[in-house]
C-alpha cells in the first residue's frame, strides 16, 4: 500500500510563504485562498517568547471527518491515502468545511481577483469556473503525482511529481513521500527525527508530520 | 473554431535579481503566451547553492507583469506647479515626443556645460535597492559613461537605508563592502539584527542556515524584537535597541581580561595582524627612521625590528622602550624620538576595553552579565584555535565562529564602534578570512585595480592592504567636490570609484538643497535633468514631507516607471519601462556576491522576455539607444559597450565581438554580442555562444574553486596584515581632514570628525538621541520614550513589490506586517488592544497606524515592518499600512562621521481610536 504524507522540519521553516505562493500559482487558487500558508505562532511572554513557523494546510488524515460528514460523497479517500473533491458532486454545503478540524477547506461563490475585481490575462486563462460554489482544499497536487507516476517518476523525488509547496521550500523543510515505504524519504525523516501531528488527538490519523526539536539553551 | 484544445505550454528560463542577493534561477511557464507560474529551476539542482530555488518575491512577477496600474504609455506633466497636494495633470504622449522632450534637455546641458557654476553635474540619475536595478538596466551604463559626469549622490535610501559603515570598514579591513558568516562551515554564529534567512540574505542564506541549524549551529540573536532570524535562532536575546557595541565590548573585556594570552590565536595576532605594532607617544605609529616602517618588538633579539623582519617574534603585550624612532603624525608632522615608550596596539586595546565588563554591559543593555559572559566563552571555546581544513589541497585555519551584523547596527552612530570590536573579536580568535569564520563576498569600493575580489588584495602603505582614500593632505585635498554630497572633500572613506557617490553622505545632498547644512558652502542647484530608475525616495528616504519639498523645485525630472508612484508624482516626464519578464541582460551569476551568495562556480545568465512588452513599455537598451542617437552621443556609447559596459569587454585577447561604433544596434544585436564575448571570456575561447543559444539555456557556468572565498590565503602569499586593532592611518585622515576644513572656514563637520578615532570610544547612544533632540527640538527625553525600529521581510525587501497583491496578501500570514507592533504587556499598560489605531509620533512626523500586539518586542520599542506609508503608489496606498521614514529626522546631529544615519528614532505612541 501506499501512503502519501507531508513532512514538516519546523527547524528547519522560516515562514517566508514562498510554499504559500508556489501552490497559489500551481493551483491557480484566486486571492485570500491558500491551500498552504505558515502560520507564525508564538508563546511565552516578553523576554521567554519563543515563535515558531507552521506550514498547515489539508492533513489528508486516514480517517477524515470531512468526508464522513460529505452528504454527497463528493469528498473521497484515494487508495494512496489522499483526499479528493470531486467538484462535479459537490453541493457546496460547507459541511466539510466546518467538520475539518484543521481550518483547511475554502469555499467561495463568485470569481475575485487581484486587482479591481477584473482578472489579468494570468487570472483569465487560468480560471477554473468549477471551483466555485463548492469545496477545495490541498490535493496534495495529486495531479503532479498522477502524471509523474505515468512517466515512472518518483512522488517526493521528481520535481514533476511533487507537491509545488515541496519543489518551491527554499529552507528545505518540505517533503513529500510515501510513508508506507520504510525506504521513502519521508519515513527517514520520521523515523530519525523527534515529531508530532497535529490535534492527533481527535483520532483522525493525519498524513502530515511535523518534525521539531526543543531548543536547548545552557545557561 | 477551436474547441477544447489543450492550450500550449513553454516554460522559459531567466533570473530573479530584484533583491542585492540575486541572481537565482527561475522558469516561467506560459499557456498559449500567457505568462502564469514561476517555478524554481529544477536543472540548476546541485549548481545553484539553494538548488535553484526562488525565494517568495520571484512568484509576484507575473503580477508585476500584468498589474493592470502599470504606466504603459510615456506621460508628461501639464501642471507646473509640483506638490503632494498638486495633480500633475498627466497626459499621454508618443515616445518620440517624450524622448525628443528629454533629449532637448540633455542636448541644452551639453550646450550650457556638464556642470553648473558651483562645479556639481547639471545631470543626476538615482537608482535604489542594493544597486539591483543595475541588473535590469539594460545598456544604460554604456549612456552614463558616453555622456560624463553625473551625479549620482541624490540618494534614494543609501546610506540611511544601508550599510553603510560596514561597507566601508570592511572594505578596508577584509575586502568586505557585505559581511557574512562562512555559514556552511560556521558552528556557532552571533547575530545582532543580522536577518539573513528573513530577508536580507536571500534564498541562499535561507537555505544554507537552515542546513546549519540541521547540522545543529549555535546562533544567538541579540534583537530588540523576535525576528525571523531570531525566531529561527538557538537563542533570543532582547537588546535594549543601540546598545549592540556594549555586549561587544564587554565580550572583548571577557576575551581580553578573564583569559591568558595563551587562550586566544597568538599566531594569527602576531603574523596576520597590527597587533604587535608599537605605538608612541603621540597616538602614531613607532618607525623606523630610515625605512619609516613601523616597529614591533622582537621577543627573541630583546629590541624594536620593522614589522616585515622575517626572523622577529613580535610581543603582543606590553610597553617596550624604543632607542632612535620617528612618529609621523598628520600633514607630515615627525617626531623624532631618541628614546620612547611604545605601546603594542594589542596592548592599547587591552587597556582600551579594561572598563567594560559584563557587569558594565549588563546595566546599559539589559543583558544579564553572566550571559554575556557565557556567549563571549563559547564564542572562544568554539573557535577551535590551531585547527585546519583542508580545501582543494590547500590547508587552511578552520575557526567556526561568526559575529554579524543587520541594518542599523551597522551603520549611523555606534556602527565604528560595533564592526571595529566585531572584527578585532575575530582576530583574537583567528576567524576572520578563513573557513567557519567572517569573510567579505564582494568590493565596490577599493576595486581601483578592478573588481575581482582577490585582485584587490595589493600592498598598501605599512604593510596593510591598499585602500583608495580620498586624499586629505593640503596639496590634494579636494576642496570642491562635483557632487552633490562632496565625498570627496567630506568623506575620504567613500573612495572615488564607480560606487563612492553611493557611500558619500546622501543624506548630506538633501539637507544642502535644504540649506540645512554646510552653511559655509554655497547651496547647490537642483540637477538641471534629474533620472529615477527602480527607486522611490518620496518613501523610502527620511523626514518625507521635507523632501518632498525638495523634489519640488527639481526642474526637469524624468522617472523610468512601473506605476504611479511617491516620487513620480513630481516627475515631469514618465517613461514606462519593460519590466523584468520583458526585456534581456546578461549578467554575471554566481562567484562570490553579496552577502551569502557565495557559489562554487561562476558564469553568466540571461534575462529574456517571457512575454512581448505590454502597451507602450520598452526595455531600457532600447532607450539609451534612443538617446545616444538623439544627444549625438551614438559613437562613445558604443564605444563604452565595446570597451564592458554591459559587463564583459567585446573584445579582448583571442576574441573579437565589438560592434561598428559609427552605426546603431538593435537590442538584440547589442545582447548576442554580449553573450558571445562573455561566454568566450568565461571558457577562454572554448565555447562561444550568442543570444540563441541563452535563450535555451539560460546559463553558462564553470567551476570555481571555493578558496576564492577566503582571503586569509591572498593575505599570506602577499605577506600583507590585517589593520587591526588600531586605527593608525584612519586616526591620520582625520586629523588632516580637520585641519582641511577648519582651514577653509568648515566647523559644521566636527562632530563627525570626532569619529575618527584609533580606537572608538565606547559611545551612550540614547543620551546622543536624547541630546540631539533636545537641542535640535526642545523635545525632552520623557517626550519620546520608545525607539521606532524598522525590519524588512522577505515578501517585500528591496524588490519593489509593494503593489503586489499577492506578496501582500500572504504578508499578511506574518505578525505585523499590516501594523505596528507593539509590546502586548506595555499596551494593556495604555490601553491599547490589538486592531486599535494608534499614533507614532516622532519630532518631526507623526503616522498611524494599527497596533498589532506581541510578546516578541521589547516593551520600549514599535515596529514597523517594511518601508509602507504610500500615499500615491496603487494597491499599496489602500492598504493603509505605516511606515517609518517621515518620522525619521535628518539632522546633522545623527550623522556620523562616515556621513551615514540610523534607521531610527525615539517616538511616543497614543491610542487614536479603540477598534470597534
Amino acid at each position: 500500500m501506499t501512503r502519501y504524507v507531508m513532512v514538516a522540519d519546523l527547524n528547519r521553516c522560516i515562514g517566508c510563504q514562498t510554499c504559500t505562493v508556489a501552490c497559489r500559482h500551481t493551483n491557480a487558487t484566486l486571492p485570500e485562498i491558500e491551500w498552504r500558508r505558515v502560520l507564525d505562532m508564538e508563546s511565552g511572554e516578553f523576554p521567554d517568547v519563543e515563535r515558531l513557523f507552521v506550514p498547515v494546510g489539508c492533513q489528508h488524515c486516514a480517517d477524515p471527518p470531512c468526508m464522513h460528514v460529505c452528504p454527497s460523497t463528493a469528498t473521497r479517500q484515494r487508495d494512496d491515502g489522499i483526499i479528493s473533491i470531486d467538484y462535479d458532486l459537490c453541493i457546496g454545503c460547507s459541511y466539510c468545511a466546518v467538520a475539518c478540524p484543521y481550518q483547511a477547506r475554502y469555499k467561495t461563490d463568485r470569481n475575485r481577483f487581484a486587482y479591481d475585481g477584473k482578472p489579468m490575462p494570468s487570472e483569465e486563462i487560468l480560471m477554473d469556473e468549477k471551483r466555485l460554489g463548492v469545496a477545495q482544499k490541498c490535493t496534495f497536487c495529486s495531479d503532479r503525482i498522477d502524471a509523474g507516476l505515468e512517466a515512472n517518476l518518483t512522488p517526493g523525488v521528481d520535481p514533476d511529481a511533487t507537491p509545488a509547496c515541496v519543489n518551491s521550500c527554499i529552507a528545505n523543510a518540505l517533503h513529500f513521500g510515501d510513508i508506507e515505504d520504510r525506504e521513502s524519504n519521508v519515513s527517514a525523516l520520521v523515523d530519525n527525527s523527534p515529531h508530532f501531528r497535529m490535534h492527533e488527538e481527535l483520532g483522525t490519523d493525519p498524513g502530515f508530520y511535523y518534525l521539531w526539536r526543543r531548543k536547548s539553551v545552557e545557561e | 473554431m477551436e474547441q477544447n484544445r489543450t492550450p500550449t505550454r513553454r516554460k522559459i528560463r531567466t533570473y530573479c535579481n530584484q533583491c542585492g542577493n540575486g541572481p537565482d534561477l527561475l522558469t516561467v511557464e506560459t499557456l498559449d503566451g500567457v505568462a502564469t507560474r514561476i517555478e524554481p529551476d529544477f536543472a540548476a539542482h546541485g549548481v545553484h547553492p539553494a538548488d535553484g530555488k526562488v525565494c517568495v518575491k520571484a512568484y509576484g512577477l507575473v503580477q508585476k507583469l500584468y498589474n493592470p496600474h502599470r504606466v504603459l504609455t510615456p506621460l508628461k506633466r501639464t501642471n507646473p506647479k509640483k506638490g503632494m497636494n498638486e495633480e500633475p495633470g498627466w497626459v499621454e504622449i508618443s515616445w518620440q515626443e517624450a524622448l525628443d522632450t528629454v533629449a532637448d534637455k540633455l542636448n541644452g546641458i551639453r550646450k550650457r556645460g556638464l556642470k553648473d557654476e558651483n562645479g556639481n553635474p547639471r545631470f543626476a540619475f538615482t537608482i535604489g535597492s542594493a544597486a539591483s536595478p543595475m541588473w535590469y538596466i539594460g545598456s544604460f551604463p554604456a549612456f552614463i559613461q558616453a555622456w560624463g559626469d553625473v551625479d549620482r549622490s541624490i540618494g534614494s535610501g543609501t546610506t540611511n537605508k544601508c550599510y553603510h559603515t560596514e561597507h566601508i570598514f570592511g572594505e578596508l579591513w577584509h575586502r568586505g563592502f557585505t559581511v557574512l558568516p562562512d555559514t556552511p562551515r560556521s558552528e556557532y554564529i552571533i547575530g545582532f539584527g543580522y536577518n539573513a534567512d528573513g530577508a536580507a540574505g536571500g534564498v541562499i542564506a535561507a537555505r544554507r542556515h537552515a542546513d546549519a541549524r540541521a547540522r545543529g549551529v549555535k546562533r544567538i540573536q541579540f534583537e530588540p524584537h523576535l525576528s525571523v532570524s531570531g525566531a529561527s535562532a538557538t537563542e533570543w536575546l532582547p537588546i535594549k535597541a543601540k546598545t549592540d557595541s556594549a555586549v561587544l565590548y564587554a565580550m572583548l573585556h571577557v576575551l581580553l581580561h578573564e583569559h591568558p594570552l595563551t587562550d586566544l590565536d597568538v599566531d594569527f595576532l602576531k603574523n596576520h595582524t597590527a597587533s604587535p605594532y608599537l605605538i608612541g607617544p603621540n597616538g602614531f605609529y613607532l618607525r623606523d627612521p630610515e625605512t619609516r616602517k613601523p616597529l614591533i618588538w622582537d621577543l627573541a633579539g630583546g629590541q624594536a625590528v620593522p614589522h616585515d623582519q622575517a626572523a622577529a617574534d613580535p610581543a603582543l603585550e606590553g610597553c617596550f622602550e624604543v632607542i632612535d624612532a620617528i612618529e609621523i603624525g598628520a600633514d607630515h608632522e615627525l617626531w623624532t624620538h631618541a628614546r620612547a615608550s611604545g605601546m603594542t596596539g594589542f596592548e592599547a586595546l587591552r587597556r582600551h576595553v579594561a572598563d567594560r565588563s559584563p557587569e558594565w554591559a549588563a546595566g546599559v543593555s539589559d543583558i544579564p552579565a553572566h550571559k554575556i559572559r557565557r556567549i563571549a566563552n563559547e564564542f572562544l571555546s568554539h573557535a577551535r584555535i590551531g585547527e585546519t581544513v583542508e580545501i582543494d589541497g590547500h590547508l587552511l585555519p578552520f575557526r567556526p565562529v561568526a559575529i554579524v551584523f543587520g541594518k542599523s547596527v551597522n551603520n549611523g552612530w555606534g556602527a565604528y564602534e560595533c564592526i571595529w570590536a566585531r572584527t578585532v573579536l575575530q582576530t583574537l580568535v583567528g576567524a576572520l578570512e578563513v573557513p567557519g569564520g567572517i569573510i567579505g563576498s564582494l568590493v565596490l569600493l577599493s576595486g581601483a585595480h578592478g573588481y575581482d575580489r582577490m585582485n584587490t588584495v595589493i600592498a598598501g602603505e605599512d604593510g596593510f592592504m591598499f585602500y583608495p582614500f580620498n586624499p586629505t593632505t593640503k596639496n590634494e585635498w579636494n576642496p570642491r567636490s562635483d557632487s552633490r554630497h562632496a565625498h570627496l572633500t567630506l568623506t575620504p572613506m567613500a573612495g572615488d570609484g564607480i560606487y563612492s557617490h553611493n557611500i558619500g553622505s546622501t543624506v548630506i545632498s538633501w539637507m544642502r538643497l535644504q540649506g540645512r547644512a554646510a552653511e559655509t558652502w554655497p547651496r547647490p542647484n537642483p540637477p538641471d535633468v534629474w533620472f529615477l530608475y527602480r527607486c522611490n525616495p518620496m518613501n523610502s528616504f527620511s523626514e518625507l514631507t521635507k523632501l518632498g519639498e525638495s523634489i519640488a523645485r527639481f526642474p526637469f525630472t524624468v522617472t523610468f516607471s512601473y506605476t504611479m508612484d511617491e516620487t513620480n508624482h513630481f516627475a515631469d516626464i514618465v517613461l514606462p519601462e519593460a519590466m523584468d519578464l520583458e526585456s534581456y541582460q546578461l549578467i554575471p551569476l554566481g562567484g562570490t556576491g553579496w552577502l551569502e551568495s557565495l557559489w562554487s562556480s561562476k558564469g553568466w545568465v540571461l534575462r529574456q522576455p517571457i512575454v512581448e512588452p505590454r502597451g507602450e513599455a520598452r526595455n531600457f537598451s532600447w532607450i539609451s539607444n534612443e538617446l545616444a542617437r538623439r544627444t549625438g552621443l551614438l559613437e562613445a556609447y558604443n564605444a563604452a559597450i565595446n570597451a564592458g559596459a554591459c559587463g564583459v569587454p567585446l573584445k579582448a585577447e583571442g576574441y573579437d565581438h565589438a560592434l561598428d561604433v559609427a552605426e546603431e544596434h538593435d537590442e538584440k544585436a547589442v545582447w548576442d554580442r554580449v553573450c558571445k564575448a562573455a561566454s568566450a571570456s568565461l571558457t577562454d575561447g572554448e565555447e562561444v555562444h550568442g543570444l540563441s543559444w541563452f535563450k535555451e539555456n539560460g546559463n553558462l557556468l564553470r567551476p570555481m574553486s571555493t578558496l576564492k572565498w577566503y582571503l586569509f590565503p591572498k593575505m599570506v602569499e602577499t605577506g600583507l596584515r590585517f589593520e587591526l586593532p588600531y586605527q593608525e592611518r584612519f586616526l591620520r585622515i582625520g586629523k588632516q581632514l580637520a585641519n582641511r576644513l577648519h582651514e577653509t572656514g568648515v566647523e559644521w563637520w566636527d562632530r563627525q570628525l570626532a569619529d575618527y578615532e584609533a580606537m572608538p570610544e565606547w559611545k551612550d547612544l540614547e543620551k546622543l538621541w536624547d541630546d540631539a533632540l533636545q537641542r535640535n527640538y526642545q523635545a525632552a527625553a520623557k517626550d519620546y520614550p520608545f525607539w521606532l525600529l524598522t525590519t524588512r521581510s522577505m515578501q517585500h525587501a528591496w524588490g519593489a513589490t509593494a503593489s503586489i497583491q499577492l506578496l501582500a496578501e500572504v504578508g499578511n500570514n506574518l505578525a505585523g506586517q499590516d501594523g505596528i507592533l507593539v509590546n502586548s504587556i506595555k499596551a494593556a499598560e495604555l490601553g491599547i488592544r490589538d486592531g486599535d489605531e494608534i499614533e507614532v509620533r516622532s519630532a518631526v512626523g507623526a503616522m498611524r497606524g494599527t497596533a498589532r500586539l506581541r510578546h516578541g518586542v521589547r516593551p520600549d520599542v514599535v515596529l514597523m515592518i517594511g518601508q509602507w506609508g504610500h500615499w500615491k503608489t496603487p494597491f499599496a496606498k489602500d492598504l493603509k499600512r505605516p511606515g517609518p521614514n517621515d518620522l525619521i529626522p535628518m539632522n546633522m546631529d545623527l550623522i556620523d562621521g562616515m556621513g551615514s544615519t540610523n534607521e531610527t528614532t525615539k517616538v511616543a505612541i497614543s491610542l487614536v481610536e479603540a477598534r470597534p
